[in-house]
């Protein structure tokens, strides 16, 4: 077959439409055998609907998919399989209490008449698998793996199917940086085989190195079709975003008062001897790789863990927090990692989320002054600029971004003054990430004063005022704004100078 | 920052939508008017104001069982001991009575029985972390062997004249019983919508964790909601004994199969974090008038409790398919 003249995927043309709003409006690309092509674009671009239409979950409205060559023979998801195209989904669709051989033939079994065929089916699983990765066994409960693990488990189970193009859907956002590495090694790997892979991931940094091509989408258009190996990061986010971005200069709004302190606090093995002081007006930035103790030490600042010995000072008074609500009285709030699973309640409006710490404060003889609360919670969205702006449609219909500018203005609210802010613009897409960025340093201007963990370097020298970098769970270095850089960082971070350049510095 | 205050706001049009009637509420009232309809057209003793009056009092003892049900519902548990908390409360009731105490300290003590029943379950839940549905399948035995032991199995009969006059009169044409059920519907709804407790309760049945790091109280909450259920579990069996004259430590059995029945037709969800007010005395409403209606067409009693079960069975589904499309 001529492999030139044909590219492994092409869309054409296609387009989609939910009643009378297009979210997918005439894009056609094409990729070739053996690349890595990464879709671009903020939340609500049409990356995700792109990718279903793709693996057959969403039917275009018009439109075509062809895989070398052939249109896809039905648009559905058996449809996809048959053409070659696997998804690994964010979430992997996985059944944690079968083995790795059995969810990989999971719906597919090899079966001699009515009985499984077991061992035949171990023998495959785990020739696919030694392509990825050797260690793992093929008759270990998929429950027991890592997530790096489960997710090369899915690759295989695409590639035991023979799938020609793999489409991910943010792969990394549970993964260390070495297991990042290994799948970007896999991913590349794959390409050298003659699969393609589809990319979408919010890191930039990553999208870079892993893909040769990318296709920037905004409003569910095509924007451009860019070579990734000529641009710079910036030129990137301006192309998404629609507008370049305006960098800002650092002030500090840091005072000599320190709010809060912790001494030699502990807690098992994740969290060892750690001490800080937060001043009034700052922004502290706890950098470290996944697993250094960072959620763990915000969660006994927040109250919500207890320490195994250790001191928190709140305004220079020794404190013991028996749950979060001492922390919240005395005015500490954590906005966690997890916002689906720790940080909103989904069925309930935006404006019920915020106001669930507060609603104390604004009751009268029982009940709920609801005009009253309504006004100060509208006004604070429009400080925060929160769109769109119906607080009373259930949270969980909101973008990331808004669903965190809502958790935000619930500490506002409650007139918070310690924020401890985990991993603020997880899963959130660059437009509203800058946004984010510039709330934190608005706030510390209004003298809050706030620690943000990130594993963003690039976000955790742009809004703090100092780095703690934790390594293991105890504090390794403490950086002032002007001795931050991203080498730096990464050397305290990493357990070893070796491990440091290969996992950070790239 | 420059554009900060250029958003304009409509902060009126969240506040008119809220005072439209819920559609999901709305869907109930269908369900419960397309019976009527088929009652009605089937036969004309149905459609009366006396049969109409009959109903609401038949079906005011479940509607308040139900409505503490909803709100344990609605903050993720479940209450499978009020019909033996009414069986306690019920007898206590009785037997203090019988001593010649006062009525209103009579009542106070079955209510009494009924908030510490209730607290026993919720603070079994709360603090021990044990799962609603073991808990109080734990206590449905416990609290019924307490009323078989504490009345050694035997009924206590001829009950205070005073005490039985107050829940069969009237109020006009309106029996005690539908006015005390409609109380608590006021007060239940008042709680979830009004208070604080009421959006706890959303809160720790919709997200537990996410409410936990916002600060609100989750052993409270859920105690509270269980003490709710354990008290308005013991007015229901105040009606019933006042109703029957006799407190029977056998009474109750299965009552929680029909309050949880109401709360589900009335769209609270057993996931939690949903429900209604509203919706939950409609749900009790379509189950009285299921029976009142069968009854009135001499249908036997086991193609009663079929049609009760495909009420429920029909009343998912159709739940299940409006949403999907909504």
């Amino acid at each position: 077959m001529d492999g030139y003249s044909l590219p492994r995927l092409a869309l054409e043309n296609l387009v989609k439409c939910y009643g009378e709003t297009r979210v997918i409006d005439n894009v056609s690309l094409t990729i070739e055998p053996g690349t890595a092509h990464a879709l671009l674009g903020e939340n609500g671009a049409g990356k995700s609907t792109l990718l279903k239409m793709l693996s057959g979950v969403v039917r275009p409205t018009s439109g075509v998919v062809r895989v070398d060559g052939t249109e896809l023979p039905s648009y559905t998801m058996a449809g996809a399989r048959m053409a070659g195209v696997a998804m690994i989904h964010q979430e992997l669709q996985q059944v944690p209490e079968l083995t790795v051989a059995q969810n990989m033939f999971l719906g597919r079994a090899l079966r001699y008449g009515p009985v499984l065929a077991r061992t035949k089916m171990e023998i495959r699983a785990q020739e696919v698998l030694s392509r990825l990765d050797p260690s793992i066994d093929v008759r270990a409960p998929i429950h027991t793996l890592r997530v790096a693990s489960r997710q090369l488990v899915e690759i295989a189970r695409a590639l035991l199917f023979e799938a020609k193009i793999i489409a991910m859907d943010e792969p990394t956002s549970s993964l260390m940086p070495t297991e990042v590495a290994k799948l970007e090694q896999v991913i590349a790997d794959l390409c050298r085989q003659g699969v393609s892979v589809v990319y979408v991931s919010h890191k930039l940094d990553e999208v870079m190195r892993i893909c040769h091509r990318g296709t920037v989408l905004r409003d569910g258009r095509h924007i451009s079709e860019v070579n990734l190996r000529d641009m710079s990061e910036r030129e990137l986010v301006s192309m998404m975003v629609g507008r370049e971005l305006s960098a800002f200069a650092h002030v500090s709004f840091r005072t000599e008062e320190v709010v809060l302190t912790a001494r030699d606090l502990c807690w098992g093995n994740k969290v060892r001897h750690v001490s800080l002081d937060l001043h009034k007006g700052e922004v502290l930035g706890i950098a470290g790789l996944v697993g250094a103790g960072r959620t763990e030490l915000l969660q006994l600042l927040a109250g919500a863990e207890k320490p195994d010995s250790g001191e928190i000072k709140v305004g220079g008074v020794a404190r013991q927090f028996r749950t979060t609500r001492d922390a919240i009285a005395l005015g500490i709030g954590l906005v966690p990692e997890e916002r689906k699973r720790d940080g909103i309640i989904p069925l309930r409006s935006a404006l019920s989320n915020t106001a669930i710490t507060s609603l104390g404060r604004f009751t009268r003889l029982g009940h709920i002054k609801a005009k009253q609360m309504r006004a100060r919670i509208n006004s604070l969205y429009s400080d925060l600029q929160l769109r769109p702006m119906d607080p009373d449609k259930p949270i969980r219909l909101f973008s990331g971004g808004n669903q965190q500018k809502a958790i935000l203005a619930r500490w506002m609210l409650a007139e918070t003054e310690i924020l401890l802010l985990d991993e603020p613009t997880r899963g959130i897409d660059v437009g509203a990430k800058q946004e984010i960025y510039r709330l934190i340093r608005m706030l510390a201007a209004e003298g809050k004063a706030i620690i943000v963990v990130s594993s963003e370097l690039l976000e955790i020298m742009t809004v703090s005022d100092r780095v703690l970098v934790m390594r293991t769970g105890h504090v390794a270095a403490t950086l002032e704004r002007d001795a931050l850089s991203e080498e730096t960082i990464a050397h305290y971070a990493a357990e070893t100078l070796q491990t440091a350049q290969t996992e950070l510095v790239s | 920052m420059s554009q900060q205050k250029t958003l304009t706001l409509r902060p009126e049009t969240g506040q008119r939508l809220r005072w439209l009637p819920n559609l999901r509420d709305a869907g109930t009232l269908i369900g419960l008017v397309v019976i009527a309809v088929v009652f009605t057209l089937s036969t004309p003793l149905f459609m009366t104001a006396h049969n109409a009056i009959n109903i609401l009092q038949q079906s005011s003892i479940n509607a308040c069982v139900a409505l503490g049900m909803t709100l344990v519902i609605v903050a993720g548990g479940i209450d499978l001991s009020v019909g033996p908390v009414a069986a306690l409360s019920a007898v206590i009731t009785a037997s203090t009575l019988h001593a010649g105490i006062p009525i209103p300290l009579a009542l106070c003590a079955g209510i009494g029985v009924g908030l510490l029943c209730g607290f026993c379950n919720g603070a079994l839940v709360a603090f021990a972390g044990l799962q609603p549905f073991i808990v109080t399948l734990g206590t449905l035995s416990l609290f019924r062997a307490l009323a078989l032991i504490y009345t050694g199995g035997n009924p206590i009969i001829g009950l205070d004249r005073g005490f039985r006059t107050i829940f069969n009169g009237t109020l006009g044409p309106i029996p005690v019983p539908v006015i005390i059920a409609g109380v608590i519907g006021l007060v239940a709804w008042f709680i979830l919508r009004k208070m604080p407790l009421g959006e706890y309760i959303l809160a720790v049945g919709g997200n537990e964790e996410a409410a936990r790091i916002a600060g609100v109280p989750i052993a409270r909450t859920k105690i509270a909601t269980y003490m709710i259920s354990g008290c308005v579990t013991s007015i229901a069996a105040m009606i019933l004994i006042g109703r029957l004259g006799a407190a029977e430590p056998v009474l109750g059995n299965l009552w929680e199969l029909d309050a949880i029945a109401a709360a589900a037709i009335g769209g609270a969800s057993l996931m939690g974090g949903k429900g209604s007010v509203v919706g939950t005395i409609f749900g009790a409403i379509v189950l009285g008038e299921m029976r009142n209606g069968l009854t009135l067409l001499n249908v036997q009693a086991f193609y009663q409790l079929l049609a009760t079960g495909l009420i429920i069975i029909v009343a998912m589904l159709v739940d299940r398919f409006t949403r999907g499309r909504a």
